[in-house]
Order: structure tokens, then sequence, then C-alpha cells
């Protein structure tokens, strides 16, 4: 393993477990109730608030903290949606016969001539804003991407002389998947799904941002970058303290992902 | 390669088919009914009645769907449901901010990313190699609206160098004003598109430069850019090209925050107001001729490919 | 300096992307009458219609402006005779002669005759008009023109807000075309252009039968959200904006010079409108102590920070029959937790809220939430756009309690109709407005009102949380602009700019 890799795995991981540990510290502890409205309009960062407190006087950390765990939730049901969705449609169509597969690779190259962020407006425009659809939207559209790659590799592990000999040897599809296709592809895919779970917490940011994601009173970071965008000049910590973790979690999910390419030593 | 184009032109063919069918029944999907957008409060049922019979919601959905895909093929979009203007002169009216705003982001990112993606893997053992990358993973994590906000905070709101947002009334035929108005916009466009390119051209050089055939040249005496001319940039070019085609289509279509981050009359905004009123028409003329122009792109982008790198032509053969 | 770099970025875009026509860069005259106002708005029109559904936005931009009616409302909430010049009342009250103002003309040249005022009003009572006003004016049984400067209107009842109602109504030129997409009409403006998405232009008409425009003419420039509008005025792309969407930016706008902050008269309300026929809100009890464990100040000041008002009723203040009502069910805690006891929730109860999904409503809906929890109350928040809210709640009633800004004044007479949304039947509160609208004074007509007031306030017919600000911001440069914007209506042509 080269030294930039490691560096990038320490870097990445440590991003993110600050970033989950924070989420993790906000089940058990928080500084305000999520609904406090005590503090005061806009409260300038300090004293009891470390980071301020919003326009209804809720405490701004308290926000960044459960924000964290809308934005980690997007992550990991995102990628758990697009994951299995995308592996098994990847796989059927790697399996299927020519005429099959090449409908499928076009369907999959229409899917994936709508950019991510619009094919999850139009869901969540028809089944309206909730995290749960958000994170549906935004699963399904990674799922075309996912797809796309396994149906590649899929088709590369076929190719191979000892896939043959096991068909000659009569070991049954389901035995040849589970013991030699899915162990094959799975250092790839995997990597590929972290890359996937940053531009999903992307995506939720942007569409709580455009009014089409977690809907309030949850406090997704987008949505908080949203309100504090009329006090920009006025209130900057409500603008900035959002963004900032935000970045920080695809940072670092990002850095975590190029180490891991590394680690299992392909390119 | 005529084969290929033959059956990359069926390909593109079916794909439009596809993407019109797909959109018309997602959208129908919607619950809501347009009518409802137009009423006030203080609407009767009969008004209500009268104003579905008025927009054709009240026909069938496979009646609604022929009579569309005819007026597709016509070249007619339909007249908006709200405004009763008609869609497709809406749309041509829109793209002389989305199309310039696309471009000369395109080309802004592009004119970045190359030489410094190149110098970063060229120069990986000097100190701006982990800063040029550095850089660029911070910015594809950053959300495009965000860089907006900020851009327009520092140089709109405090420096007061640039307009905040807005397109002005006379659009191009006050051209100052029309490029100044889109100076932000295109920079934001073009940073995150930037961060990504520079990661492609980076390692696609990273590739090239461990290739054999770079290091044979330059054992035959050829200098290091020599070589890199000479054989390298071809060889590199050609992953960075399909990159280039998918991240222009990607562009065009993900101006949509960035168009309302800034307030642009663009196509972004009027497919948000679209969504926002459930007025198919616009939505359907958008996103058709959004999608087309994707397809397009790609289309457009796996031909270059081939006439730079033939090969690829006779690996698919094979 | 800073000019400078900007002009380069701008001619280095411009070049980057297309070598366009000439470049007249001249575009910031002196001031003067040929000065153009540029106005910033939130509020872009659906169509151009008012009778199709043209929304807020189209009144703004063309009442007053490019159409006129037979009366106006003033900005200071005065009807004055506009194209009337001249009215009678029978003594019955059942016969209004109207004589026209001699020598109008429509912008197309056509000339004003009271065949156009008949058939702009039969517009609006058409089978397909979409004008919230069409009931009002179920009243008119016959509109008759002996001659083509006379209209006489004979109703079936006493109206005694009929010249009021009056005021709504366009005077359009019918066979000018599609009505939603272009325009003609009498006033002082004709229009220009209309760039949607974007702007929408009016020019001063030359043939005004009245005192002409001040102003060259206006645009009004449209933004998606409250923070790219401000940021227009700061950057002194608009001149003025119609009115200000949240208080952040107005410290910066206060304390300098070069901008004036109006605060006005406002008729828009904050509605926590419950379904007065569903439980629990079928219980006046249960209504009273939501009313009353909600603090409508502490919401006013998160959400507008030291600017709008608190009202105790449906009634603005700018109304006739206002009275300050603030004081029934006010905020009282302890009060409404021994109401929610009495009624049978000792331990609260949970309801769903539909909150429309744009400001301020999804802030309103936190803050009920947080508020509510206090007396035992679980609210459950469903976000829902405009357009579901309009199927959901306006056509279905499918809800308990829903959010809403209720933008007209003199609207308390909703509360007179059992089938409207919100489902308030009290016989004697229909009563009381059927026979206010048949009084033969306006004093009359305020003492009815007002009873009916007191009788939804009291019962708490609906939670008014607060009454919007309207404050309109402008450069200090101009003066002669409206700053009350009554019913969302903004006269623009008595502005001047120096």
């Amino acid at each position: 393993m080269s030294r930039r890799r490691a560096l990038h795995l320490t870097a990445g991981l440590a991003l993110v477990v600050i970033v989950a540990g924070g989420v993790l510290l906000s089940y058990a502890w928080l500084p305000f109730a999520p609904d406090d409205t005590s503090g005061g309009r806009l409260a300038p960062p300090g004293g009891d608030h470390l980071l301020g407190t919003d326009k209804l006087g809720r405490d701004l950390f308290t926000q960044l903290l459960i924000g964290g765990r809308i934005a980690i939730g997007t992550a990991l049901g995102a990628v758990a949606v697009g994951g299995v969705v995308g592996v098994t449609a990847g796989l059927l169509a790697g399996f299927a016969t020519r005429w099959l597969d090449d409908a499928a690779a076009v369907m999959l190259d229409i899917l994936i001539a709508f950019p991510t962020l619009l094919l999850a407006m139009l869901i969540v425009a028809g089944t309206g804003a909730s995290l749960g659809t958000a994170v549906v939207a935004i699963g399904l559209a990674m799922a075309a991407v996912v797809a796309r790659l396994t149906r590649v590799l899929v088709k590369q592990v076929l190719a191979r002389d000892y896939i043959t000999a096991a068909r000659v040897a009569g070991i049954s599809w389901p035995r040849i998947v589970l013991d030699h296709v899915l162990p094959n592809i799975a250092p790839t895919v995997l990597v590929n799904l972290a890359l996937q779970a940053g531009l999903a917490v992307l995506a939720e940011a942007s569409l709580s941002y455009l009014g089409l994601g977690t809907p309030p009173p949850n406090a997704s970071w987008g949505r908080m970058l949203y309100e504090a965008q009329a006090t920009v000049l006025t209130a900057p910590a409500g603008a900035l303290a959002p963004g900032i973790a935000l970045v920080a979690l695809v940072v670092g999910v990002n850095l975590t992902a190029d180490g891991l390419r590394s680690e299992k030593g392909s390119r | 390669m005529t084969r290929y184009l033959l059956r990359r032109t069926a390909i593109l063919l079916g794909s439009l088919f596809l993407a019109a069918v797909a959109l018309f029944v997602l959208l129908r999907l919607l619950p809501g009914d347009p009518a409802n957008a137009l009423l006030p409060v203080g609407a009767t049922p009969e008004q209500i009645e009268a104003a579905r019979r008025e927009l054709g919601t009240d026909a069938s959905l496979p009646a609604q769907f022929l009579t569309w895909l005819g007026d597709v093929f016509t070249l007619d979009l339909g007249s908006s449901l709200i405004s009763h203007l008609p869609v497709g002169p809406e749309i041509a009216a829109r793209l002389p901010v989305t199309i310039p705003l696309t471009l000369a982001a395109f080309i802004l990112a592009v004119l970045v990313a190359v030489p410094v993606g190149a110098l970063a893997a060229i120069r990986a053992d000097r100190w701006y190699g982990p800063v040029i990358n550095a850089i660029a993973q911070l910015g594809i994590a950053v959300p495009a609206f965000w860089v907006g906000l900020l851009l327009i905070t520092t140089f709109a709101l405090r420096l007061g160098w640039l307009p905040a947002g807005g397109f002005p009334p006379d659009g191009w035929d006050d051209p100052a004003a029309a490029a100044e108005a889109l100076v932000l916009p295109v920079v934001t466009v073009a940073l995150v598109m930037a961060a990504s390119l520079i990661r492609y051209v980076r390692s696609s050089t990273l590739d090239v430069l461990n290739a054999d055939y770079l290091r044979t040249a330059r054992s035959l005496g050829a200098s290091r850019s020599q070589a890199m001319w000479r054989h390298g940039l071809r060889n590199a070019a050609v992953p960075v090209i399909a990159v280039l085609a998918m991240e222009l289509a990607t562009t065009f279509l993900g101006a949509v925050v960035v168009e309302s981050v800034f307030a642009l009359p663009g196509l972004g905004g009027m497919l948000v107001k679209g969504i926002s009123q459930h007025d198919y028409p616009v939505i359907q003329g958008v996103m058709l001729v959004s999608t087309a122009t994707v397809l397009v792109v790609g289309f457009l982008g796996d031909l270059c490919q081939r006439l730079v790198d033939p090969r690829l032509l006779h690996r698919e053969a094979s | 300096m800073k000019r400078l770099i900007a002009s380069l970025a701008a001619l280095a875009l411009a070049g980057t992307l297309a070598a366009c026509g000439g470049g007249d860069d001249d575009s910031t005259t002196g001031g003067g009458p040929a000065e153009t106002i540029q106005i910033g708005s939130v509020y872009e029109p659906q169509n151009l219609d008012n009778t199709a559904g043209g929304g807020q936005g189209v009144t703004e931009a063309l009442n007053g402006n490019v159409y006129e009616g037979l009366f106006k409302l003033t900005d200071a909430g005065e009807v004055e005779p506009l194209l009337a010049k001249d009215d009678k009342v029978s003594d019955d009250g059942l016969t209004y002669t109207i004589t026209l103002q001699p020598d109008v003309k429509f912008h197309s040249g056509k000339a004003l005759t009271s065949a156009d005022v008949k058939e702009s009003i039969e517009r609006v009572t058409a089978a397909n008009s979409k004008s919230a006003r069409k009931s009002y004016f179920e009243v008119i049984k016959e509109i008759a023109t002996p001659d083509d400067s006379t209209v006489v209107f004979t109703l079936k009842s006493r109206s005694i807000s009929f010249v009021y109602n009056l005021s709504y109504i366009w005077v359009v030129n019918t066979a000018a075309g599609d009505l939603t997409t272009t325009a003609d009409g009498t006033g002082p403006y004709r229009l220009g252009e209309w760039k949607r998405g974007s702007t929408l232009s009016l020019t001063r008409f030359d043939g005004y039968w009245g005192t002409p425009a001040t102003n060259a003419g206006v645009v009004f420039h449209y933004f998606t959200d409250a923070t790219a509008l401000n940021n227009a005025l700061l950057t002194n792309a608009v001149d003025v904006v119609t009115g200000e969407q949240s208080p952040d930016a107005l410290a910066q706008f206060a304390g300098n010079d070069a901008y004036q902050v109006n605060n006005g008269q406002s008729t828009t309300k904050l509605l926590l409108a419950f379904n007065d026929k569903a439980a629990p809100f079928d219980k006046v009890a249960v209504r009273q102590a939501v009313s009353q464990a909600i603090d409508d100040k502490k919401l006013l000041t998160s959400i507008w920070g030291e600017y709008g008002t608190l009202i105790g009723s449906m009634v603005p203040p700018s109304d006739p029959w206002y009275e300050d009502l603030t004081a029934v069910n006010a905020y009282n805690i302890e009060n409404a937790k021994a109401l929610l006891a009495g009624a049978g929730f000792p331990n609260g109860f949970t309801f769903t809220l539909d909150t429309p999904s744009y400001d301020p409503h999804p802030t309103a809906a936190t803050f009920i939430k947080s508020e509510l929890a206090k007396v035992g109350i679980t609210v459950n928040i469903n976000t829902i756009t405009a357009d579901e809210w309009y199927t959901k709640v306006y056509q279905k009633r499918d809800f308990t309690a829903t959010l809403q800004e209720h933008v007209n004044d003199r609207d308390v007479v909703w509360y007179g109709n059992p089938d409207f949304y919100w489902g308030y039947d009290n016989p004697k509160v229909t009563d009381l407005v059927n026979s206010a609208e048949r009084a033969k004074t306006a004093d009359e007509q305020t003492t009815l009102l007002k009873q009916a007031n007191a009788i939804i306030a009291d019962e708490a017919a609906s939670d008014w949380l607060y009454l919007y600000p309207q404050i309109v911001v402008a450069s200090s440069k101009l003066s002669g602009y409206p700053v009350n914007g009554l019913n969302a209506q903004f006269f623009a042509y008595g502005i001047t700019k120096n």
C-alpha cells in the first residue's frame, strides 16, 4: 500500500469517525432539547449556545447534530437501496442472453441520462417530500450506475476459464454466483458504493435546499442552509456550520473509498 | 465504423422514444390536478369541473398520451396549463441563459482542469501535486448551491463587484449586463465541475505515464515532454472524452439548483416551477429537450472516442 | 477598481460566450420623467388574466396600472370612482346608475363604451370564470346599457358592498384576444413585454384619459425567494420591492440612508385553521385551548422580529369593522390545560397539521408543535404543496387542522358561509353576515359585522396567529410609491425617481 493511499484512508476514516461520533453522541446527549425555543431569535455564537440559535431560538449545535443523523441515515439507506437493486439488476443483465442484455444496457443508459437529482426530484414531486422518499429516490437513481458497473464486472468474470470449467463440471448457477462471481466483483462494487454514498449525502442536501427533501421540523443540513441564507450577513454561523459539516462528511467518505481501493490492490 | 454507427443510432432513437414514454407515465403518477393551481380560494365545485374540462385532464390517460405524442412529432410541445403560453417558444426563450451558462462553465472547467490535472500527475513528486489533489477532494464534496451562496455573499453583497442574481430584461441586447449576470453562476458551476474533472485527468494521465509505450519512447531518446506530447496525450484523451461528454450533459441539467440560487430565468427555473405547479406540458417539454440533449451529447461523445481511438471499434467487433 | 474587475470578468465572459450585437451599455440614464422604475417582487403572475387564475402577481402588476375598474380601492383603503364619472343609487338600494368618464380609450385605440363594462362583468360571472369574486356578483339581476356612456345595474337584494366589489372588476376590451397572454385596458400603462421567469415591463400610454404616469414605464423583476429579492435591492438591481418576505435584511436597509423602509397596512393573516366540523376541533373548548396554548407574540417575533401585528380575529385594522380582540383567548397555558381537561382530553391528543411547504408555514408549524407539546398535544407535521393543499384541504375537506395565509381584506364574511373549507357553522354568525350585506347604511353594516366578529373570536373558529407586516423598501431616490398594498395591488403610476 502506497503512503498516499494510507494517508487517504487514515484522514478519511478520521473525518467519518468524527461525524459519526457526533451522531452517536446525539442519541445519548444533546446540549438542548431539539424543539427547545428558549434561546431567543438568532442569538450569536458563544455562551450557552456554541454556534448560536436559529430564527425560532433553537440551539444550532443541537440542530447540527440531529442533521448528522439524517445525513448518515441517507447515505446508508440510499446505498442499501442502490446496492441491492443495482447489483441484482446488474447480475441479471450480466447473465442474460445477448438480446435481453442489449435491452438492459439501453435502459440503463437512459436511466443514467437522467441526473440523480432530477430523477429524485420527479419521484419526490410525485410522492410528496419526506426523508423516506428522498432516500428511496436517490437510491434508485444510484442503482442505475451500480447496475451498469456490476453488469460489466460480471461479464468479465464470466469470460474467465475457471467459470467455463465450473459450468462443464455441472455446478449450478446459484453456486457459481455465490462462490465465484460475487466474491470477485465485491471489492470494486463496494468501493463504488462508498463513493456513491458521498454523492447521496450531497443529493439529499440539494433536495432539501429546494424544499423537496426532509420536511420540518427535522433539521437536514440542506434545509438548515436554505433557512440560513436569508441571514448570511447577520448570522453567518448558520450558513457556515452545516456547510462545513457536509463537506467534512463527504470528503471523509470519498477519502476512505480511495484508500480502500488501494487496500484491495487494484491499479 | 458504419456498423457501429447504425447500431448506436438505433440505440439513440430507441432511447429517445423510451424516455418520452417514461416521462409521460412518471408525470401522470403525480397526485393533485393541475386545474387546482388555477383556482383561487373561494372557487365553487362547478368552477373546478369547468377548469378540468378546459385543461383536458378529464380525458383518459392513453388518449392524453396519443395526443401528446402526435404533437411532439409535429414539434408542438403544447401550451402551459397555467400561463397558456406555448412551451416550445418559452424553452427557446430560456436557452440563451442556460446554454451560455453551461458552455462557459464547461469551457472554463476544462481550461482549468486539464492543465492542473495533468500537472498533478506529471509532477506528483512536487509539493503542488498533493495540494491540487486536496483541493479537488474538497471541490467534489461541496454542494454547488453552497458555493453559490458563498460567492454571492463575498462578491456581490460584501464587495459589490457583481450582481447577486437575476438577468437583465434586455437579455443579450445588453451584452455587458448579461455577461456580468452570468459571471458568478458560471464560476459556481465550473468550480464544482473542475474538481471532478481534475481527478479524471490526473488518473488518466498517470495511467499513460506508467504505460509501456511511453517508457519505450523515452528509452529511445525522446525527452519526457516530447514523449508525452507525441504519444501520451492521445491515449490520455480517450477516457477523458467519455467523461467530458457525460459531464457536459450533467451540467446542462444540473444547472437547476444553481439557476435557482442566482434567480436566473433558465430551463432549471422553468422546470422547478413546472413541478411545483404540476404543469405537465412544461415539465414534459423541458425534460424531453434536456433528455434529448443528454442522449445526443452521449452519442457524439461515443463517436468522438472511436474517432480518436479506432482500436475501440475492433475490440467491440471481436 | 472593483468596477474594473467586474468589467474585465464580464468582458472575458462575453468573449467566451458569443460575439453578440451592438454594445448598448447606457442603461443607467439620469432622473426625470423619462425614468423607468425597476420593481422587485416574488409574485410573478401565472398568466395575465385575473379571472383565469392569474394569481396575486397579476393584480400587483396590472391592477390600476394596465386595467381600471369603475371604482378603485385606494392605497389608503377608500373606494373612489375611477371609470365611473358619476353613480346614483335608488332609494331601495336595488338600482345603480353609473355614467362613464368621457373620451376613455383602450390601449388598442378602441373607445370605451357601456357594452365593454357589461361584457367585463359577465366575464367574471361566466361559468368558466376562475375568479374568487364570482359569488359576490350573484346578486346582480340585470345589467342594462341604455346608451354608450350609461350602465344600469339592477340587484336582487340590497348589497352594501356592491360598489366596493366593483373595484375588483377590470374593464377590459373583450375583443382583444386571449387575455391570459395579452392585455388591452384603459390604464396609464400599456403592457410591454413579459419574459416568463424574469421580467414584465409596462410602458406609459400616451393616450391615457386621466393624469399621465409620472415615469416612462416600470419593469417588474421576479424572484423565486426573498433572499434573491433582497440581494437585488442591496446591489441596486431594483429600486423598490413590493413587499419584504422576511425581517432579516431589514436591519441593513433601516440603518442605511440610501434606503427607505416603509411599514404599511397589511391585510394578510396567518391562520391556524381548524376543521370545525371534525373531532376534536368540533368542540369549542378544544379550539379555545389550542388558541390559548400558543404564544402568538413569540411566534411573530420568531418570524418577523419586531415587525407585524397581533390580531385576535380575522379582521385587520384597515377594515371598517375592526376591533382589538387580542385579549380574547389570549396566551394562557394553565387555562388551556384546564379547558382540555374539561373537554375530555386531560392527557392531550394527537393531530396532523397540514402545512404548505413554502415560508412561513413550516417555521410556524415547528413552533406550534413545540408549544402544544407543553399541554400534552402531539402535532404531526404533514408538509404539502400548494396544489395538494387545494385538493386535500380546500376541496375534499380531508384535514384536521392546517396553516394558511389569507390575503384579502374584508374576508371575515367567509365565517358566515358554512360550506367554506373550515366548515364553521354558527347560524347566528351566518345571519349577521347576511344581514350586514343587506344593511342600509355603512354604520349598520359595521355594527353587525362587529357582532359576528366577536362571536367567532370567542369561539376560536380559527386561531389567527398574526397579521403580516407590509414592508415596502425603496431606494431613497424614489417617491410616490404605494406602501399599503391592500389586496396585493401596487399602483406604479405616481412613482418618480430623482
